[in-house]
């Protein structure tokens, strides 16, 4: 396993397996989607770590994947394949989230590249979140030690100052001024 | 990476002290290195004395505001830690409210001034902001200052524009909250102008005097005094008790204690959290 799930979308057959067979070859976890819509739905009911879309799609193209994808979970990373025609296109996709895009004829040398990098990232990402939790769950205890003994260090004080007073306390004995602090 | 070496550690620290309050320990040396690598390069400088050279000669000090953009910490997020908040919400504006509300000319507005003291990038003053909105709805009818100042013209930049990427929204702030009053923009997520609007930003060393600051109800100095020293800590705290008002409440990081540092405080509980009052 090379811990990410893949979803390929693209409406030609041959891309599709083609793609499979070699991402499959380097233990990704992969799925297919034969166009947008399906893809929309499978998106809707399993989460991605990578989603592979073709730009160019009758109906729901990749910017319509990209945009449904990025509704549901932000940190599913989108990859856009594009002919050199569409360009353009794929930059615009850029700004609205995708976070890469790869040129027809796909390199696929080039491919695992990009998918080694994301993977490294949510990885860094991972390690930062789980710092994270562990700092959230250390200060959290450490919170309620300290504020115990803060309330309770100004509790012994105000009583230490009572019984100081006392102690100074004109009009009475010693054993009388002993007996009332010491009740305190 | 440019090794530093001891001697550049001592010098370097204890300058960052002079400028920031910021105390940092030998045993973290690596931290400058880890810190200063970019603004070595960006300087042109082949050792950590000669950036200390040249910043010391920097009399317009750009290099001094670099070095402290990149020494602060800015761990921060919107709601950290939620008690604070719910404290606000449940307990001290409605008390504050109360109190500037009676004894007031009929008419006037009350008055609420909140300071968040090292509001780093703006996430602290914005829930404050945003606890405020949720509570009163409207909030023209109170007279509301919200000051966040910090040390870093880096963050103060950042949190008077209001523009967090999506790792610095996803913690602490749920889906209603986020579409409710930020706005997307591109990858980022922007402050709403209703709640940016509310807030205004300053850059201030706590480790200088607090002139012509005035007097807040309430205070927030959260997980900044953890950098200083006990003497620094002492100072500080002894400061804010002077800017704080009679019937003022202040609020420090949950794992912090004014136990030894500041006698002039005296804690307070309710719920879960704890806030100081005037002795």
């Amino acid at each position: 396993m090379n811990g990410l799930k893949i979803l390929v979308v693209d409406d030609d057959a041959v891309t599709r397996s083609l793609l499979t067979k070699r991402l499959t070859k380097e233990s990704y976890d992969v799925e297919t989607a034969e166009d947008g819509a399906k893809a929309l739905d499978l998106i809707d009911q399993r989460s991605y770590d990578v989603i592979l879309t073709d730009l160019m799609m009758p109906q729901v193209d990749g910017i319509g994947v990209l945009e449904a994808a990025k509704k549901i979970s932000i940190k599913t990373e989108v990859i856009l394949i594009t002919a050199h025609a569409s360009l353009a296109n794929a930059i615009e996709a850029m700004k609205k989230g995708a976070a890469d895009y790869l040129q027809k004829p796909i390199n696929m040398d080039e491919l695992i590249l990009r998918l080694q990098k994301i993977r490294h990232t949510k990885t860094l990402i991972k390690n930062a979140a789980d710092l994270r939790e562990a700092m959230d769950v250390t200060e959290k205890n450490s919170a309620e030690t300290i504020q115990r003994l803060e309330l309770m260090v100004n509790e012994l004080e105000t009583r230490l100052n009572r019984i100081a007073h006392i102690l100074k306390a004109h009009g009475l004995t010693a054993d009388e001024r002993i007996q009332k602090a010491l009740a305190q | 990476m440019v090794k530093i070496k001891p001697d550049e550690i001592e010098i370097l620290s204890q300058y960052i002290h002079r400028i920031s309050g910021i105390s940092i320990e030998k045993s973290k040396a690596y931290l400058l290195e880890t810190r200063f690598t970019k603004l070595l390069e960006e300087e042109g400088c082949t050792s950590y004395l000669a950036l200390y050279h040249k910043a010391k000669s920097d009399h317009q000090k750009i290099i001094e505001k670099k070095i402290i953009d990149a020494i602060t910490t800015n761990e921060t997020l919107f709601f950290r830690d939620n008690s604070p908040f719910e404290l606000l919400k449940h307990k001290l504006i409605p008390e504050l409210i109360d109190a500037r509300s009676s004894g007031n000319s009929a008419g006037a507005n009350p008055s609420i001034r909140i300071w968040s003291s090292a509001c780093s990038t703006g996430q602290e003053i914005y829930s404050i902001a945003i606890v405020l909105k949720e509570l009163l709805r409207d909030v023209s009818k109170y007279n509301i200052t919200l000051l966040g100042t910090d040390i870093s013209d880096a963050a103060i930049a950042q949190a008077s524009y209001g523009s967090y990427n999506k790792f610095e929204i996803e913690r602490g702030l749920d889906r209603v909250m986020l579409t409710r009053y930020f706005s997307p923009v591109g990858t980022n997520w922007k402050v709403k102008d209703e709640i940016r609007s509310m807030a205004n930003f300053r850059k201030i060393n706590l480790m200088q005097p607090f002139n012509g600051l005035g007097k807040w109800d309430i205070i927030f100095c959260r997980n900044v005094a953890i950098y200083f020293t006990l003497a620094d800590r002492k100072r500080l705290f002894t400061k804010i008790a002077d800017v704080l008002a009679p019937d003022g409440a202040l609020i420090i990081g949950s794992t912090e204690s004014l136990t030894g540092v500041c006698p002039r405080f005296v804690p307070m509980r309710h719920l879960r959290a704890i806030f100081y009052n005037h002795k």
